[in-house]
């Protein structure tokens, strides 16, 4: 798997497909058309996976969230509610557009455009297998910056372009929610890029291959630090302070309707599976499975790794209640910034130690691991102990978890409590 | 014709000449910051332009020069525009215009 | 770098990024002039780009566009009732002139100097070298950079801060003053915190921005 070219019919490796095509048309074309075409393949094929995963993600995170919350969610147009998400879709482009008077026209319009381009642009550095990569910058994790902090801008146009006072609170809200929690979010990945010596995505995915390992052991509150900030830049439910409808209709997006709504929405949950994707690249090992990527195709382990990382957001979604404004910028700046620093100490520490060969690396990771994942539940104790909320008691016995399964089986137990499961 | 140091030079000539009267001549201290930044900018293209055309030890020492006029620029940005927010606060404008507290 | 497609990149970059700083000129609207800086931001980060500075181009979206962007929206949302309108002041005259000419200048010299044979190799890795050489030969101005950019972070927040206890009495007043001076139009709604959007077209597109230092002080 090291480097090997596959052919065209591999399709364990789809690289063979686009460099074929590629040499095909270097052997008439330009060499820039060669590239070109190369480029994009990759984007075309980017967002020909994506579009039609959305329509899928959009019932899934239904139907668990349902499943959570004891429902059935959409079950009435195809089989087992499938086609929902189709017919939401064909509503939303059905729907009259309409535009606020007094708003902005130019700016108005072109947020639910520009704020594709990110979303698309960002899925180039993910590395599908060892060679299966739009593009392989030596410089991956910082693109990965670059481009999802542009997005905050879109958002902004938008709020402010509709003229409406709900609107902009959500775009301030935006604004400075991701300001602040990119420093936590760039001080996560400054300790992975610490590890691994590299920039390059790929690069990261191979450092864990080396190693035997995956950095979620090695770095648990980086991980953690970059799933709450992630979960706050993309403002989903437990952060969504940005659009909650409870405070401020829908934020940003109020003035929106029909479809330019869709692909606000739309963007979002693609920017969510992105994030899983990266998650599941900088500390699930990407594409490597401790050798199972030698008979599987990796480009299935990585979608089965951010599958399981939505999984976790939608999770987080049916789980937790919003958090408050306040409590979200006291956290970032009181929490995770401070913390964030003295793991990039540690981390620099455990580094220096592993180039300066004190120890080797077969005998250092697991100690480090142990010392990191100790330390990360020390300061969270720390933490609850200093912010004055002790750890809350549970309910000794939650009604839905008497069933032996919750949710639904055990609902309907409830109803019928002489009827047995079904 | 191929493209080579003359043309990034004048290009940044060009978005250097454009900062400059936008930092000489708008009215609105926000504004004048801008025309600041595109200058700056206009500075940093020509430094990588340079880097792109010369030795390699040159090459390096400018782009880390680079690296620091973006990080005096960001400093700059951040102390500017709370300098803003303060004399709007006290004067409740940001017209340079009106910013005249000093004049005899 | 005289490929059909080099050129195509160059060419289209180059009249993005003069092409916004002309518009921030022309631009009536303070908030539209932000928005063409930004293209020429990205402008300029695409001609590093081509320029084989990748580590830079990233840099200066990151920071330019992801940050001094955004801090200049959020300072024109926080000074509600100032001028919108992007105007020049008649100093202008001398500046076309001072431009004509700097551009002129910077042109002759470009095109006139032989500036020799150049080299068609970029850097490897630049990350890597720029990082390496920040803490080897330049770990001095790094320091220095590093307690400016903290010096200016503490300036910022003691400027930008507001004591509650500091607040001027007759603030209210001043306000309500200033709102009277920018609309003549007279709303009264728009003094509680934003013109409604059937403030109609006079109020324009500039009226929800008074909206934002309550929006900012909640935040």
């Amino acid at each position: 798997m090291t480097g090997a070219l596959a052919a065209w019919y591999d399709f364990r490796d789809l690289n063979g497909i686009s460099r074929e095509i590629s040499e095909w048309v270097a052997g008439w074309g330009p060499d820039w058309l060669a590239s070109f075409v190369t480029g994009l393949l990759g984007a075309l094929g980017i967002i020909a996976i994506i579009g039609p995963t959305l329509l899928l993600l959009i019932w899934l995170e239904r139907k668990i969230i349902a499943r959570m919350q004891s429902r059935y969610g959409p079950n009435r147009v195809g089989p087992r509610g499938l086609l929902q998400p189709v017919a939401d879709a064909m509503k939303l482009i059905l729907k009259e557009e309409l535009a606020p008077r007094a708003a902005d026209k130019m700016i108005f319009l072109l947020p639910p455009i520009l704020v594709f381009i990110p979303a698309i642009l960002i899925w180039g550095v993910i590395p599908f297998g060892p060679n299966m990569q739009v593009a392989d910058l030596n410089v991956g994790v910082l693109y990965f910056l670059a481009i999802s902090s542009t997005t905050v801008l879109v958002v902004f146009m938008a709020g402010w372009a509709s003229n409406n006072k709900y609107a902009l609170f959500g775009a301030m809200r935006v604004i400075a929610m991701s300001i602040s929690y990119e420093i936590p979010a760039v001080l996560a990945l400054l300790t992975v890029v610490f590890f691994t010596g590299t920039l390059s995505v790929n690069g990261i995915v191979q450092w864990q291959q080396q190693n035997d390992v995956i950095l979620l052991v090695i770095l648990p509150m980086a991980a953690f630090t970059f799933l709450f900030a992630s979960t706050a830049e993309l403002n989903r439910t437990p952060i969504d302070i940005s659009e909650a409808e409870s405070e401020i209709v829908a934020g940003y997006h109020t003035e929106y309707s029909g479809m330019r709504f869709g692909l606000f929405y739309a963007v979002e949950l693609a920017n969510t599976l992105a994030i899983s994707a990266f998650f599941a690249t900088f500390f699930l090992g990407g594409w490597w499975l401790w050798g199972l990527d030698e008979w599987v195709p990796s480009w299935m382990i990585l979608l089965a790794k951010t599958g399981a990382m939505y999984f976790v957001f939608i999770w987080l979604r049916g789980t937790l209640p919003r958090f408050r404004i306040d409590q979200l910028m006291s956290f970032c700046w009181k929490f995770l910034v401070p913390v964030g620093l003295l793991f990039v100490a540690v981390a620099a520490v455990e580094r220096t130690l592993l180039i300066e060969e004190v120890w080797d690396a077969t005998a250092a990771l697991p100690v480090y691991a142990v010392v990191n994942i100790a330390l990360t539940a020390a300061t969270v104790a720390v933490y609850a102990r200093l912010s004055g909320t002790p750890a809350q008691r549970l309910p000794s016995s939650p009604i839905m978890a008497q069933g032996r399964l919750g949710g639904l089986r055990a609902a309907r137990e409830l109803a019928q409590p002489l009827g047995g499961g079904d | 014709m191929t493209i080579a140091l003359e043309e990034y030079l004048v290009v940044a000539a060009v978005l250097f000449g454009i900062g400059l009267y936008v930092a000489l001549s708008k009215r609105n201290a926000i504004g004048v910051l801008m025309g600041i930044e595109l200058m700056l900018n206009s500075v940093n293209l020509t430094l990588v332009a340079f880097s792109r055309f010369s030795e390699s030890a040159v090459a390096l020492s400018t782009q880390v020069f680079v690296v620091f006029i973006i990080a005096v620029a960001a400093a700059e940005v951040a102390v500017g525009l709370a300098l803003a927010m303060v004399v709007y606060r006290n004067r409740h404008t940001v017209s340079i215009d009106e910013i005249n507290l000093m004049k005899w | 770098m005289d490929s059909v497609g080099f050129h195509l990149a160059f060419w289209s970059l180059a009249a993005i990024t003069v092409g916004g700083a002309l518009m921030v000129i022309v631009s009536r609207n303070l908030i539209h002039a932000v928005i063409y800086l930004i293209l020429s931001f990205i402008g300029v980060a695409g001609l590093f780009l081509t320029l084989s500075a990748d580590f830079l181009a990233l840099v200066q979206i990151l920071i330019y566009v992801g940050a001094i962007a955004v801090l200049m929206l959020f300072a024109i949302l926080l000074t509600p009732h100032a001028i919108r309108d992007n105007a020049e002041t008649p100093m202008r005259y001398p500046a076309a002139i001072l431009m004509g000419l700097v551009i002129a200048a910077g042109a002759f010299v470009a095109l006139e100097t032989d500036w020799g044979a150049m080299r068609d190799e970029a850097i490897p890795a630049q990350a890597r070298v720029i990082g390496e050489s920040l803490i080897n030969h330049y770990v001095l101005p790094f320091e220095i950079g590093a307690v400016l950019l903290t010096a200016a972070l503490v300036g910022a927040i003691a400027l930008a801060r507001e004591d509650e206890e500091d607040v001027p009495i007759h603030r209210d007043s001043l306000a309500q003053e200033s709102l009277a001076q920018e609309a003549p139009g007279g709303l009264p709604e728009a003094a509680v915190a934003v013109a409604p959007p059937a403030s109609g077209p006079a109020a324009g597109p500039s009226s929800p921005s008074a909206g934002g230092p309550s929006a900012g002080g909640g935040a």
